[in-house]
């Protein structure tokens, strides 16, 4: 599944090119007393590009960028970010992250969103001047200007989001690790922050996206790394990653040509060996689930029912092309 | 610019932020006023109690208890608010989810400790200093204006012990995450044996002989010397000698402790754990 060939494995060195400043993870392992929360995780991220890190609940994407960042330390491996050992969790390599974190409760709720940016400024270093300019700077970038003086306390949970992607910006951070950061946004509310990220990522940071919105990838991220249980199952591009997706789940639309309606059982008959067709999704509905047997192909399925007189209006995939590469690459060993 | 110079540069941002959330409680500084006026009445009333001949002299001035006590105040309110919230400034950050955002910035973890007990140790004085005022002004204490400069001198060499409990609180609380009642317990222990609010020499003739050797006994005595007796530079002088190297070694002790339990947490990953 490891698409980068030239990778070092924990059995022995081989060779690769290091990114001059991005991420650079090399057989990471995290134990939290008994449970190993990441086995053996290597990752690239070169300045410019945006790379997912996908991965259902308890993956590992959370231990993984806090790793990164320099919050807690591998139980084994190197990692380096920017260019420095984020394991001796230095000043040099935190003056040279953002990060998004996934939680909200990362703010001060009874200062407003500029205090605390500036206050975030001036723990990067800048002079109160410069930080109150800069947190001006990006909170208008970031649409926030008008809620500027409100308590963060009173924000939305998108306006919250939008602040922490502010903050990562107050210095020109050259890798950002954002986790999360879509999560239960609504689709406005996520496509702003990839906007966000994604002009960034066009001035050069490295850019780590973990999330589990598989939908959100495509278009957005170059490279993939999908963990399952701590442990890398595919890593290459989002391309690659969807050629392991063999949807056999169709939802369909159908209505008899003759009047009646659609009887069940004559769909079925029709449909032979090829499909299983369940009931209406909803009683009355015209909307019906076929699941395409081991060899059928989608257009044999579709003129069988046609052929019985049962007219096929619309048909969509039941999961994403993503979602379908997902569950087939984290579902092979379960 | 130094990196010490740069990181001291920050401490104004912690005394700010510190500031507008404190002022975002404005009920907060007014029940803490009614307190005030509540702790001086009560030493008021107990000070008609006692007789002066109970109490010791300083510079063979005769002294009341209202004036014996308030000293005691002063150092006691200094050293409770004091380890308190260099405390629970961690605690705070901890439970508001804001320590793991503070510690990915480029800030050293001393920055963190000072900043956060920045504004704590300038409200303080100045906390004191009112309930001082209320009283001299209320019960009319005879305080020697010669003692003012070298009390304060000893209260500045003192401060550092009172930090280094409150760091060593921290580390305690970031390691037990409710493990702060420990040098809660431990400063109370330190505060009963010191003459804080009675005599140390009313205390069993073992507990006075480890009383002597008390930083807040000698910070208490000296000042009461400086205070209420007058005493100047030279005498305070030595125990400013005896105190700055008690201070310096507890404040010394409490930072590495939370650097250990910093580095501890890293280590296990419960950082932003309570």
């Amino acid at each position: 599944m490891i698409e980068a060939a030239a990778r070092r494995s924990r059995h022995g060195p081989a060779l690769r090119l290091v990114p001059p400043s991005g991420i650079d993870a090399e057989d990471l392992v995290r134990r939290f007393r008994r449970t190993l929360a990441l086995d053996g995780v290597s990752l690239t991220v070169s300045p410019g590009e945006i790379h997912a890190l996908l991965g259902p609940n308890g993956a590992g994407k959370t231990t993984l960028v806090r790793i990164l960042s320099g919050v807690i330390a591998p139980t084994s491996g190197s990692v380096r970010v920017a260019g420095a050992n984020a394991s001796a969790n230095s000043r040099e390599l935190r003056a040279l992250i953002g990060i998004v974190p996934s939680g909200d409760r990362s703010f001060y709720l009874r200062i407003s969103g500029l205090e605390n940016l500036v206050f975030f400024g001036r723990m990067h270093g800048l002079g109160r001047r410069a930080a109150t300019h800069r947190a001006n700077a990006v909170l208008e970038h970031v649409g926030l200007a008008d809620a500027a003086r409100q308590r963060v306390g009173e924000y939305s949970h998108g306006m919250q989001k939008r602040l922490s992607v502010a903050r990562a910006f107050l210095t020109e951070p050259r890798v950002l690790l954002v986790d999360e950061a879509t999560h239960d946004l609504d689709p406005e509310g996520t496509r702003r922050v990839q906007e966000l990220i994604a002009e960034a990522a066009g001035r050069g940071a490295a850019v780590l996206w973990a999330t589990q919105r598989l939908d959100e990838i495509r278009g957005f991220a170059r490279t993939v790394t999908l963990l399952d249980r701590g442990r890398v199952r595919f890593q290459g591009s989002v391309p690659r990653l969807l050629e392991h997706s063999e949807p056999r789940r169709f939802v369909v639309r159908l209505r008899n040509a003759r009047p009646g309606g659609i009887e069940l059982h004559d769909a079925q008959r029709a449909l032979g060996h090829m499909a299983r067709i369940t009931p209406p999704i909803e009683p009355g509905s015209e909307h019906h689930v076929i699941a395409l047997t081991e060899g059928s192909v989608l257009g044999d399925a579709v003129a069988a029912l046609a052929g019985a007189h049962i007219q096929v209006l619309a048909c969509r995939q039941e999961r994403s092309e993503i979602e379908e590469a997902f569950l087939a690459l984290t579902e092979a060993d379960r | 610019m130094t990196t010490v110079a740069a990181e001291l540069m920050k401490v104004p941002a912690f005394v700010r932020r510190d500031f507008l959330t404190a002022w975002s409680y404005r009920m907060a500084f007014v029940t803490d006023l009614v307190g005030l006026v509540g702790q001086a009445l009560v030493f008021y009333f107990v000070s008609q109690l006692i007789e002066p001949s109970a109490l010791p002299t300083y510079q063979g001035t005769e002294v009341t208890y209202l004036e014996f006590a308030t000293v005691g105040l002063l150092l006691g309110g200094l050293i409770h608010f004091g380890t308190q919230n260099v405390a629970s400034a961690v605690r705070g950050e901890q439970l508001m989810g804001t320590l793991e955002s503070l510690l990915v910035t480029p800030t050293a973890p001393y920055t963190v400790q000072l900043g956060s007990v920045a504004f704590v140790f300038l409200y303080i004085p100045l906390r004191i200093l009112l309930l001082v005022g209320m009283l001299a002004f209320a019960f009319g204490l005879d305080f020697q204006s010669s003692g003012v400069l070298p009390a304060l001198a000893l209260l500045v060499v003192f401060m550092p012990f009172v930090w280094g409990l409150g760091v060593a609180s921290a580390a305690v609380i970031l390691t037990f995450k409710r493990g702060g009642g420990l040098v809660g317990i431990a400063t109370l222990g330190l505060a009963f044996v010191s003459g804080l609010y009675f005599p140390i020499d009313l205390l069993p003739q073992w507990l006075t002989t480890i009383a002597e050797q008390n930083p807040i006994a000698l910070a208490v005595d000296g000042m009461r010397e400086a205070l209420l007796g007058g005493a100047g530079w030279a005498e305070v002088a030595p125990t400013m000698a005896l105190l700055a190297p008690l201070a310096l070694g507890t404040l010394f002790a409490g930072l590495l402790a939370f650097e250990l339990a910093l580095a501890r947490e890293r280590r296990l990953g419960t950082v932003g754990l309570y």
